[in-house]
This record gives structure tokens, sequence and C-alpha cells, in this order.
């Protein structure tokens, strides 16, 4: 190495660990508050019903070969039935728009609460890393980089001599946002990120989602075909007990 | 630790060409996931720990970074007991699963070691 640069003990003391124990201790607070302004919403009881209809109508897809022929086919008529079957939706409901009406407010409102409680802190942190621990020479990363990448690591550094492996704190800050996202799936359990939209996907069935998902479901349906499996599982216990006896 | 899925025969038995379905409980899949993600991203970060305090620097690291991997596959391929199919459906999963995500943590831990013990 041609430069060895030897850095202040104090840089260490008072950027690069106040700096990540910050960012943990924000990582859990956002956490927290995440899950004490979680606004619990009564779902709508239909929409509750067709979500369970539609995992029905999924299971007896999955399962379809392990029922006599004649009972899937019953059970295939019930649910995709012209007149009354479960997954049959009359082409102009009037379900669209109020279930546009009443997704609005509700989830407009979740959805910026959680975009908010995700932008902020890092913004605020962001600014902060900024105003405070701006130019100087934070951390050496231990792998070269090219010249290209000097402009974005090091950003208060004004020499353009230093090798790039040295970088500023504005870089440990973002190398800390990625990499503590493994660290907060540890310790918090399901991380924050993934918990949330998770549960925006499972209560964003309003909208166009039931009837579209409806006669996906009817469509998938009507495409299985049946093929019992007992006749084969008898096969297969005769070529086991074979194999065992001989 | 991993669950234990369901599976029907999963290699072909009779003269037809007709596969059994296997049967996968997604629940318990699910979980497997989860345990594979969790020691990958504790192995990752542990190692990065170890590469900073053994001074490992570029090409060194990443080599490093893969050996930890590959160890995580072996353990976890152990730990299922060689049979990979009764626990995941495919082999790419315990061996490929979660390996970028560890990439950024391995990184992050294996800068804050390294400068701790080398340059400071």
């Amino acid at each position: 190495m041609a430069e060895d640069l030897v850095l202040d003990t104090a840089i260490r003391d008072w950027v690069l660990i106040p700096l990540s124990v910050v960012m943990v201790l924000i990582g859990i607070l956002r956490y927290f508050v995440s899950k004490l302004m979680r606004s619990f919403q009564v779902p709508d009881h239909k929409i509750v019903k067709e979500g369970q209809v539609i995992v029905r109508a999924r299971n007896l897809r999955a399962a379809a070969n392990f029922i006599p022929p004649k009972s899937f086919r019953s059970r295939r008529v019930y649910f995709s039935n012209e007149e009354n079957g479960l997954l049959f939706v009359p082409k102009g409901q009037a379900q669209n728009a109020q279930a546009q009406m009443f997704s609005d407010p509700n989830m407009a409102m979740d959805m910026m609460k959680k975009n908010l409680s995700m932008i902020i802190p890092q913004t605020l942190t962001f600014a902060w890393v900024n105003f405070f621990f701006s130019g100087f020479v934070a951390a050496k990363i231990p792998f070269p980089l090219t010249q290209r990448f000097r402009s974005m690591l090091q950003n208060g550094i004004d020499l353009s001599t230093v090798d790039v492996s040295y970088v500023s704190s504005r870089s440990w800050y973002f190398l800390n946002l990625f990499g503590l996202r493994g660290l907060f799936s540890l310790i918090l359990g399901e991380e924050n990120a993934t918990d949330d939209t998770q549960r925006m996907m499972q209560m964003s069935g309003f909208g166009f989602d039931p009837s579209k998902s409806l006669s996906a479901e009817k469509d998938g349906l009507d495409i299985v075909q049946h093929e019992w499996a007992l006749p084969k599982f008898e096969h297969r216990a005769e070529a086991v007990l074979k194999k065992l006896v001989s | 630790m991993a669950g234990h899925s369901d599976s029907s025969s999963s290699e072909k038995k009779s003269s037809e060409a007709m596969n059994d379905l296997p049967i996968f409980s997604a629940e318990n899949m699910q979980n497997n996931m989860k345990v594979i993600y969790y020691s990958r991203t504790f192995m990752s970060i542990i190692g990065g720990v170890i590469a900073g305090i053994l001074g490992f620097t570029s090409l060194m690291g990443f080599v490093f970074y893969f050996l930890v991997m590959a160890i995580t596959s072996f353990g976890l391929i152990a730990k299922a007991k060689f049979s990979v199919h009764s626990y995941f459906d495919s082999w790419n999963r315990i061996i490929l699963d979660g390996f970028m995500g560890g990439l950024m943590s391995f990184v992050l831990f294996w800068t804050f070691a390294y400068d701790i013990v080398h340059i400071f």
C-alpha cells in the first residue's frame, strides 16, 4: 500500500461507533413506532369472505388429484357455476366504485404513514451526518475501487490524491444503511419493511382485486385436468411392499 | 430446527410417465426459508468481523465471503441430513438463497472490524 494513512483514534470513537449505534437505535425506534401507530382496520366482512373463497378454490386446485373425479367435479361446479357459483362475478358490479371510495381515505393514509415513517428518519439522519461529520476521512474500505467512485464516496474530502479506499462519513452512512438490514432482521424478528408490505398486500384486497382474482381463480379451476392419484398410490404401495418382502 | 415438510414420492416408481405430486406444506417451507436466511445473515456478520480482524483485503476478503457461504451451505445440508428434497423443493434454495443479501452485511462488518483493528 503506497500511503497508509494513520487516522486519529478520536475519529473511531466519535464517528464510526456513534453513527452505527445511532442507526441501530433509530431502526429499533422506527420498528416500535410503526407497531404502535398501526391502526387496526376492521376488515370488511365481504372482503374477508371473498378472500376465504379464493383460498378454498386454490386448495381445491392444488389438491385436485387426491379426491375421486366425481367429487372434484361437483366441487368445481359449486365454485364456477354460472348462476350461483361462488366465483362467478357479474360483469357490471358496483363493487368497484364503492371499494375505491372506501380504499381511498383509509389505505392512502396508511401508505402515506408507512412511507413517511421510513423516509423521515433516513432524511434526518442523513442531514445530521452531513452537517456534523463532513470534511474528513472517516474510514477505509478494505477493497480498492476505481477512480470513478471517488466523487461518490469522498464527498467532503477535497484532496484528489488520496486513495479511493479512504471514504468520508457519508459513505459510511450508506454502508450502514444497507448492511444493518440483515442485523435488524435478526434482532427484530421479522424485518420491518417486509412485514409492512405483507400486511399491505393482505389488506389491499379492496378495489379491483376481488373481482379480478375471482375470475382468475375460476379460470384456473376450469383448466385443471383431473387425474386421480389413487391407482398410482396402490402401485407404489405394492412396489414398496414388494421391496420389503423380498 | 428445520421443519419437516410432507413430501410424497419424488422418484418415479411406476412405469407411467406421470410424476406423483409432491406435497409441500407451505408453512413449513416458509419456516425453512427463514431459517436459511437467518443462518446466512448471522454467518456473514461473523465472517465479516473475522475477515476484518485478520486483515484480509480486496480479493482475499471476497474469497473469504464465498468460503463462509459455502460453509454455511454445507452446514445446512448436513443439518438436513443430506436429504434435501424432504425439506426444500430444490437444491438451489439451500445453496444460493440469500447469497447476495448477506454480502452487504459482510462488507459492513468487514469494514468496521478492519478499520478498528488496523487503521486506528
